[in-house]
């Protein structure tokens, strides 16, 4: 079957277009239309794709600027697969939210909303280096103007100030790095400008250069993530964002970051990301453990699942670094499984700001499950997949990741272990404070209504599915996740590569 | 029907109920809910004894049978199936599990008829009963794991079933996280055996146990062991077991005497052939074991509430079990598991009965004098007791010296766990009749007298016992009827059966006269070293424990049945020390606060006060910020300024990186 990924990409931003041009009625539900008509489309890729097959499939390979080297190339393979599903599913869930909320200007709101789906999509697809730093740089515009046009008054422009400082500073360190890396390598492989990932993995760049890069690379995707100490920038982007936004920024940008390491960084810089793995670990380790402290102290339902978020991705990096196939396809899928379960979480936070009188703050909410059996049990499937519960789909992910860091690196393996822990203590805690206990003051139980549930439901029939059948995520990215890591891996265990290529796995 | 697909049914029957209960329990009238929970808990039993006897049925080679569904989590170095293994150890586990549920659930739908979450109740219950018997039925690691936690989650959403208590919900996550801890061993107990197996297969893995024994093994056994004594309360992840008696009554009785927390030991049992070859790991479990035996017998010669006395009492039979299988006395710690079972799960619904009597109230200072007002009730106390005391030729008796003969007769250190074992025994009897003499003998409290008149006691308005505070009896609160043994037809049937299995369960290994059980689980242990005591020793032990256990009935009366308790007051009043270390548990709840709890919580608050505003906000963002800052006023005029700001640095900076580069090149 053709699958034409320039329609996949398109789509969701001309539905924004079409969106804002039409009557005010119609114009939030051609949005919607849009939305599900690109994640129908990533379903059918999803199950079109071919698990046996290497390499890149689908691809749209165009000459762009042909001085500079750059390709419109864009192709899916197991590393960006289910990134690609996740991003269509939610930003379904995003966009029908959206549109059965009312808010002002609502047509400029899903033309933005349409075109940040449209570029997360190109920073996932795209497989020129130049490409995708655009579109990485390009998707955090619409969230600007997203957050500063939607957020509450009185802070958003702070937010947004300290998001863009951030994100600047990484982003121009990423553009040098790009370039260097397209430079650099058309020197030493003698060949012409080109930034076409699969041609920059040819050429393999001095040390010293690849680790400069690589720090480069490095700060711009931590920041984006975020990670720690980098995550000054989350606090206040995260109290700013309006809650379907927030959505998708915390459930798809973040990954889009993890991706990035898997995409560019150790496939172009294996001799880097060795000379860098502890260090990369390491801030991993701090990330999962500083964000698990902040998450069980802090009051903020909001910042719980922001701070959560800092120790998840924390797992992922960690599974990246490990340089092992298990943990780079265990960092995958937990991608995938964070970004699942992060968005019904924000659903569930919006139902419950509801119900305490508008308050955020778990110390104003308290047994809302009583008369909300529904959206309790919805919740607690939620909360429990958040806590990477052996049985949910998240267990798969954090299992693959740490046996990966065990593997490689045991002591920070078995440090990483004490965040497994720390996560039932500020899931649980977050659950039981707004859940259970006596009726907060101002806060009233009531059952979820349709039209949360409609947002609600089906994506928690999904994290259900994954924790059943978590083999289809797994089949289609044990390919490409093994080779992202492959020449790294080898540099770091030698030993062990050779006994694996005596026994090559069926 | 083959044994594997009867096996698949027996976890299909309470995963059914579960569902059927929670998408359309509450369209059910009246107690059908209930009935829905049992029979599907009454199917798995069938199916357990139809796979029972499919087995049987087979050549003794073939009986472990492994059957797997599909891939359910598949790399280049893990291979996860979805998949169990069927052999007399896991039948066996099936039937006591699955049989012990139905009764229980029994019983719930007379005691819990007053909630009004009954229909959520027996969700919960089917989906533990569920979670339980993929526990013993896993074909491998992964899936244990799976079992195992979803046992635990369970357990926390019945022990908070009231959950609008706080009390409830305190101690639901002191359980749910302890329980983690547990897992988190658990796993990484396995990664130590998988990396040196190489697949999270069972029987793959035993059949390179003898290659893989090394330090990583040991290593992963004492893993595995932090997990179990998470389960099963031993000591020191044991503090959430008294607190989870805030559940209600037939939760303590299933999950937390019954079945859940027992899992540690089929643990112990189920990975035989790895502590085969790793002595220390089996003497950390031996050592642990008789520890917790010993520490919580002294803690329920104190305690005050009913069923914490009964929750310390099943830490220290678990202590039991613990130490015999890991000393290798696999038949004889699985035998008590299963005895332990049926009078542990009736003496919990007994006292289920007498709370119920005394309109919630669980302060044994507060019972006295039941015996005329609840005459069936009394007899279930008095046989649980008599079975727990280790009383002839009650089951109890048979199992706990068929433990101890065995670790009596490795010889060597073990000599002093086969003395603590008995002075246990001793301890053992005197709690449990204890109980028994301050709740039914005496004269009669007002709600006893009550009761002789026909009215059960009822509270107007109902108090959290535990704190005082005032409860209402709407959802997430005990409702506001009271259910007795004696006015409920499904209570008696559940607590007669367990009478009647808790007096006669021993038959099936008593010393010189049955074998079956031994013979039955011979092809799970076939390759263990059997034990072979003199017979000096078996009728030494079987006299040494019956005379213990009435010597310890006898003591308790002098105490307590005698002149309403004078001499116990006197005993408290001349060793006030040893009482106040007694009745504080031996401070463990207090050292796990000071060593565990407050460090995490000093680290988040510096991490929130300190490091977020200073640091974070104060260094990183303070100064470049403050550039901005400065050119604000201009920004915000712009509206979005700063976008074109951005945008243009963008292109400068684009510009400039390729201008160089070109340049150079």
């Amino acid at each position: 079957m053709t699958i034409h990924l320039s329609i996949l990409l398109w789509l969701p931003a001309a539905a924004g277009l079409l969106g804002m041009l039409a009557p005010r009625a119609l114009g939030r539900w051609i949005a919607v239309a849009g939305a599900a008509l690109t994640f129908a489309y990533t379903v059918v890729l999803i199950a079109d794709f071919d698990t046996g097959a290497r390499g890149l499939q689908y691809v749209t390979d165009e000459t762009w600027i042909a001085e500079l080297g750059i390709h419109y190339k864009l192709g899916v393979d197991g590393l960006n697969l289910m990134l690609v599903g996740l991003t269509g599913l939610l930003f379904l869930a995003s966009f029908v939210w959206l549109a059965l909320t009312d808010w002002e200007r609502p047509g400029q709101m899903v033309f933005f909303f349409g075109l940040a789906e449209s570029s997360v999509l190109g920073a996932l697809l795209a497989q020129d280096l130049a490409l995708f730093v655009l579109f990485f740089d390009l998707m955090l515009v619409p969230f600007f103007f997203l957050t500063g046009i939607w957020g509450p008054p009185a802070t958003r422009i702070a937010a947004i100030t300290k998001l863009f400082i951030y994100t600047l500073v990484g982003s121009l360190l990423m553009l040098t790095a790009a370039i260097a890396l397209g430079v650099l390598s058309a020197q030493q492989g003698g060949g012409d400008l080109t930034f076409v990932l699969s041609d920059l993995a040819r050429v393999r760049l001095s040390e010293g250069t690849q680790q400069w890069i690589f720090l480069c690379f490095a700060a711009a995707f931590l920041v984006k993530m975020p990670a720690f100490p980098l995550h000054g920038w989350m606090p206040d982007g995260y109290r700013n964002m309006p809650l379907p936004v927030l959505a998708v920024f915390s459930g798809v940008l973040s990954k889009v970051a993890a991706y990035g390491f898997l995409r560019v960084v150790t496939p172009l810089l294996p001799d880097a990301s060795v000379h860098f793995q502890e260090l990369m670990m390491l801030l991993a380790l701090a990330s999962i453990l500083y964000g698990s402290a902040m998450a069980f102290t802090t009051t903020d339902v909001r910042l719980v699942l922001g701070y959560s978020s800092v120790a998840q991705l924390g797992f992922i990096v960690l599974g990246i670094f490990s340089l092992q196939g298990d943990g780079a396809q265990g960092a995958i899928f937990q991608a995938v499984n964070h970004g699942l379960v992060v968005a019904p979480a924000f659903v569930v936070v919006a139902a419950l700001a509801l119900r305490a009188g508008g308050s955020e703050d778990v110390r104003d909410m308290g047994g809302l499950a009583f008369r909300a059996p529904v959206l309790a049990a919805m919740f607690l499937i939620v909360t429990l997949a958040t806590l990477a519960m052996p049985g949910s789909a998240n267990f798969v992910g954090e299992f693959l990741i740490l046996f990966g860091a065990f593997n490689s690196k045991i002591a920070i393996a078995i440090v990483a272990f004490t965040g497994v822990a720390l996560a039932s203590v500020y899931a649980l805690r977050l659950f039981i404070r707004s859940m259970h206990n006596r009726v907060g003051a101002d806060a009233v139980s009531r059952e979820l209504t349709l039209r949360e549930g409609v947002v609600l439901v089906p994506l928690v029939a999904v994290v259900l599915f994954f924790a059943v059948y978590p083999q289809l995520a797994l089949d289609r990215s044990e390919r490409a996740a093994t080779q992202s890591v492959r020449v790294a891996g080898a540099l770091a265990h030698p030993e062990e590569t050779r006994i694996a290529q005596e026994q090559p796995t069926p | 029907m083959s044994a594997t697909t009867a096996a698949w049914l027996v976890l299909a029957c309470p995963l059914a109920g579960t569902i059927l209960l929670g998408l359309f329990g509450r369209a059910l009238p009246g107690r059908i809910p209930g009935l829905v929970g049992t029979a599907a808990i009454a199917g798995s039993f069938v199916f357990a004894i139809l796979a029972f006897a499919d087995l049987q049925s087979r050549g003794e080679e073939q009986r472990q049978l492994v059957s797997s569904l599909y891939d359910y989590a598949v790399t280049g170095s893990i291979d996860v199936q979805m998949s169990i293994l069927v052999d007399p150890l896991s039948i066996l586990m099936m039937l006591v599990v699955s049989g012990v549920s139905m009764l229980i659930h029994l019983y719930s739908v007379a005691y819990m008829g007053g909630d009004r979450g009954y229909v959520r109740f027996f969700a919960y219950l089917n989906f533990f009963v569920f979670s339980m018997l993929l526990l013993v039925a896993a074909g491998n690691f992964f899936l244990l794991i799976v079992g195992w936690a979803f046992v635990g989650a369970a357990s926390y959403l019945l022990i908070s079933f009231w959950y609008r208590r706080t009390t409830a919900t305190a101690a639901g996550i002191k359980a749910f996280v302890i329980n983690v801890v547990g897992d988190v061993g658990l796993t990484l107990g396995a990664f130590f055996i998988l990396k040196e197996s190489g697949t999270l297969d069972f029987l793959g893995t035993f059949k390179q146990a003898e290659e893989i024994s090394g330090a990583n093994l040991t290593a992963g056994l004492i893993l595995l062991l932090v997990g179990a004594f998470a389960k099963s309360a031993q000591i020191p992840l044991h503090t959430w077991l008294p607190d989870a008696m805030e559940g209600p009554t037939p939760v303590s009785a299933l999950i937390h005497a019954a079945t859940m927390v027992t899992a540690g030991v089929y643990l112990i049992a189920r990975m035989h052939p790895l502590f085969e070859q790793s002595a220390a790991a089996a003497d950390v479990g031996t050592i642990i074991g008789a520890v917790t035996l010993f520490v919580a017998a002294t803690i329920g010669l104190v305690a005050t509430d009913l069923k914490r006395v009964i929750a310390y009492s099943t830490m220290s039979q678990i202590g039991y079990m613990v130490m015999g299988v890991s000393a290798g006395a696999y038949v004889a710690g699985l035998f008590h598991l299963m005895t332990h079972a049926f009078f542990k799960a009736l003496l919990f619904m007994a006292a289920g009965s007498l709370i119920s009597a005394m309109g919630g109230e669980q302060s044994l200072d507060r019972m006295r004098g039941f015996r005329k007002a609840m005459p069936f009730t009394f007899l279930c106390f008095c046989v649980g007791g008599l079975a727990l005391a280790g009383v002839p030729p009650f089951s109890g008796f048979f199992s706990k010296d068929e433990i101890l003969l065995v670790v009596g007769d490795e010889g060597g250190w073990h000599w002093i766990l086969y003395v603590v074992g008995y002075v246990t025994a001793l301890m053992t009897a005197i709690y449990t009749w204890r109980m028994i003499f301050r709740a039914f003998f005496g004269d009669p409290v007002p709600e006893a007298v009550e009761l002789e008149h026909g009215h059960i006691h009822h509270v107007d308005v109902p108090v959290n016992p535990a704190t005082g505070e005032e409860e209402d009896t709407d959802v997430g609160f005990p409702g506001p009827e009271h259910h007795i043994a004696e006015r409920a037809l499904p209570m008696k049937i559940a607590m007669g059966t367990l009478a009647v299995l808790a007096t006669v369960g021993g038959v099936v290994l008593i010393p010189k006269t049955t074998t079956w059980l031994d013979t039955f689980l011979e092809p799970t242990f076939a390759d263990a070293p059997h034990h072979d005591p003199s017979d000096g020793m078996i009728w030494f032990g079987l006299a040494l424990g019956a005379a213990l256990g009435v010597l310890g009935i006898f003591i308790a009366y002098t105490i307590w049945g005698k002149a309403n308790g004078e001499i116990a007051v006197r005993l408290r009043e001349r060793m006030p020390a040893v009482h106040r270390f007694l009745i504080n548990k031996w401070y463990f709840d207090e050292l796990i606060e000071l060593l565990v709890v407050r460090p995490a919580g000093w680290f988040g608050r510096f991490g929130q006060q300190t490091f977020e505003r200073v640091f974070v906000n104060g260094t990183l963002v303070g100064g470049t910020s403050g550039i901005v800052r400065a050119g604000s006023a201009a920004v915000r005029a712009l509206q979005s300024g700063f976008l074109r700001a951005y945008a243009a640095l963008l292109l400068v900076g684009l510009g400039a990186v390729v201008l160089y580069f070109l340049l150079q090149a």
